[in-house]
């Protein structure tokens, strides 16, 4: 469901919080020497997620975007700066006790096909994230069941491999998944970006409706600004591994302030003309006879 | 009015392992004319890319046809046999959908000229050089800095226009472009929706574009064919077809789009495409259209002209012959 703001009002009580963090790649610097160095993706980033708050990240391809989200999900320690998630530096806690903090977050990888193992049936995929908790198999089954509700999906598929679902179902699961042990944020990598239209929308609402029954943090990454136009009411625009710009959504589409959100913005805007975009707004379907011929 | 391409009940399937036809292109009549950017667009698995190779000649040999194509007046496709000498590479070419994979990654872009116009025309270096500045430069990269680099030293966006530059080359007057845009940014996919729309006017290129993006289709193209499982669901202008869709799954394809500082509401349609293979009686598009009666379960509407120039295959346009 899409309204001009989410109900889910945001509190000032931060729950992601990177102050000047540079994070990056060793890679191979030529193919004669093992001399490894440091290719910074992303560089200085200031950032701050609102409990209940809905931020999209936009930038390109290469632009930095799943970086920054390994970076608040414990998975790539910074080069500098600080990462606060709920309250606590997770850089700073062991690794091997860092998933108690993370646990706290659902995350929805990039591409639903290769994220999923093969070999593990949704039943399996789905537990994943109930493992490490003192909860009952009973209530592990309870918990599993409503996530299932909540993506629209049957009980049956739970018997299911990934190889036989359609995109749309896995991305469902997927999301299932993210949510099942009930996180504090949901983290969502280009969540639309391998479906077809009609099954993006569907998979939007999806998202949005989760958000308000939920009321958690959501932070979506995406290089699809109308959609991004959706799913936030927050927004950064990374580009080259910054932040060039950040502000409210509708903000940034009306009044683009730096280049590259101009560029942006305008390449959306010239699909169709402005007159069309209004006409279409008013008038979709208009053309269906809806007196059918029953 | 020249037609480049035509196709009369045009059916394709591939062959699975047990030697079953699984018919992925349900007999579909096509005319595009010279000059014309046509756009095809459609859901995944709906058959887009298995009539572009089609048209281009580089359908698998698994897979098996029916009908007749036809591209400037020659008989490609006869039934089951097909035969594209003197057209592959020729009279049409194809731009596949990644950046890059039209292109030889171990050839700088010159040698690529090189090699393609030596095969066909028997070119020399000097004349394959002179050919490639006039494709490269047409294609809005700059001849200079781009001749001696490879594949991989260019951004995706020149990535692509250097494989339109090389198809060009051939003198091909078809071009089938399959989602050449759908990997790039933003920006980059204007550009080359403008690129190819320069390209018409100045060598009167035809161009089959094939997408899933229905606002990007709008920019470039002069008409549409919207397909669902395997079949043509409507065919008009562009603007017209989008502005008043007739159709009801071109109606939700219109309803679905987010677009960019227009406040809707998204509709939520559910369901999914049929799955290749099932039942293949009454509308593909029945179960998931609003607007269904007993008839639509029962018959297959046939494409058929609605109103102006307009053909769609719905039940609710009484699908007049
Ligand atoms: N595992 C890795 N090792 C080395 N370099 C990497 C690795 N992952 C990403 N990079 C580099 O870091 C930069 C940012 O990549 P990242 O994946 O964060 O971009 P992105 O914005 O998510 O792009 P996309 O939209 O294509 O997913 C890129 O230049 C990329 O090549
Ligand atoms: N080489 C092949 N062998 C067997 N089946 C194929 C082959 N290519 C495509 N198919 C099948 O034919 C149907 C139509 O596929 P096609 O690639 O033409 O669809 P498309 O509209 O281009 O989809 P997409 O948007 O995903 O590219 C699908 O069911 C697909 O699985
Ligand atoms: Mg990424
Ligand atoms: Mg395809």
């Amino acid at each position: 469901m899409w309204r001009a703001g989410s109900t889910v009002t945001a509190s000032s009580k931060p729950v992601i919080e990177l102050k000047n963090v540079t994070a990056g790649y060793y890679t191979a610097e030529g193919f004669k020497t093992l001399k490894k160095v440091f290719k910074p993706a992303i560089t200085k980033i200031d950032l701050k997620v609102n409990d209940g708050e809905r931020l999209a990240i936009i930038g390109e391809s290469g632009s930095g975007k799943t970086t920054l989200l390994r970076v608040i999900l414990g998975l790539l320690p910074p080069l500098r700066g600080d990462v606060v998630v709920l309250g606590e530096q997770i850089y700073r806690v062991p690794a091997r006790l860092r998933w108690r903090i993370t646990r706290q977050i659902g995350y929805v990888p990039q591409d639903p096909a290769k994220s999923l193992n093969p070999r593990l049936r949704v039943a399996e995929v789905m537990a994943e994230p109930l493992a490490r908790t003192d909860l009952s198999e009973k209530e592990k089954a309870e918990r599993i069941r409503d996530a299932l509700r909540i993506v629209q999906l049957h009980e049956s598929i739970l018997d299911y491999y990934p190889s036989q679902l359609s995109g749309g179902m896995m991305q469902r699961v997927l999301i299932a998944r993210a949510i099942v042990h009930d996180p504090e944020i949901l983290l969502l990598d280009e969540p639309t970006s391998a479906l077809d239209v009609s099954i993006q929308a569907q998979i939007i609402n999806l998202l949005c409706s989760i958000h308000e029954k939920l009321e958690l943090a959501m932070v979506t990454v995406t290089h699809d600004l109308p959609v991004a136009q959706y799913l936030a009411d927050q927004a950064v625009i990374l580009y080259r591994g910054t932040i060039v710009e950040k502000g409210p959504m509708e903000e940034i589409i009306a009044h683009p302030r730096s280049e590259h959100a101009r560029l942006l913005v305008t390449s959306y805007l010239s699909g169709l003309n402005g007159l069309d975009r209004i006409n279409r707004a008013e008038g979709v379907s208009a053309g269906i006879k809806r007196e059918t011929q029953r | 009015m020249v037609l480049a391409v035509k196709s009369e009940g045009l059916k394709i399937g591939y062959l699975d392992e047990q030697d079953n036809v699984l018919w992925a292109v349900k007999g579909v009549n096509l005319e595009v004319s010279e000059g014309e950017i046509y756009c095809i667009v459609g859901e995944s698995g709906s058959g887009k890319s298995t009539v572009a190779l089609a048209i281009s000649g580089i359908l698998p040999p698994h897979a098996v046809t029916e009908g007749e194509l036809y591209v400037y007046g020659n008989l490609v496709i006869r039934g089951e046999s097909r035969s594209y000498e003197k057209i592959r590479g020729r009279l049409v070419t194809y731009i596949p959908q990644s950046p890059g994979t039209g292109l030889n990654p171990y050839l700088t872009l010159g040698d690529q000229f090189y090699h393609v116009l030596k095969s066909l025309r028997g070119s020399t270096r000097k004349e394959a050089k002179a050919e490639a500045k006039k494709y490269l430069e047409m294609a809005g990269l700059d001849p200079a800095s781009t001749l001696d680099r490879y594949p991989h030293e260019l951004s995706g966006g020149m990535q692509q226009r250097a494989a339109i530059a090389l198809a060009l080359s051939t003198g091909a007057r078809v071009l089938v472009a399959d989602e050449p845009t759908s990997s790039l940014d933003a920006h980059l996919r204007l550009q080359i929706a403008n690129l190819l729309l320069r390209l018409r006017e100045e060598v009167k290129l035809t161009v089959i574009f094939i997408t899933h993006d229905l606002l990007l289709a709008s920019r470039v193209g002069d008409r549409v064919a919207v397909m669902y499982a395997g079949s043509l669901a409507e065919v008009g202008k562009l603007r017209e077809v989008l502005l008043k869709p007739l159709h009801p799954y071109t109606s939700m394809l219109v309803d679905v789009i987010p677009t960019l500082g227009v406040k809707k509401q998204l509709k939520c349609y559910s369901g999914e495409p049929p799955r290749p293979g099932s039942n293949d009686e009454g509308c593909p598009f029945f179960d998931r259209c609003p607007y269904r009666f007993s008839k639509c379960a029962a018959e297959k509407p046939r494409l058929s002209l609605a109103e102006g120039d307009r053909y769609v295959a719905c039940w609710l346009y009484g699908n007049r012959e």
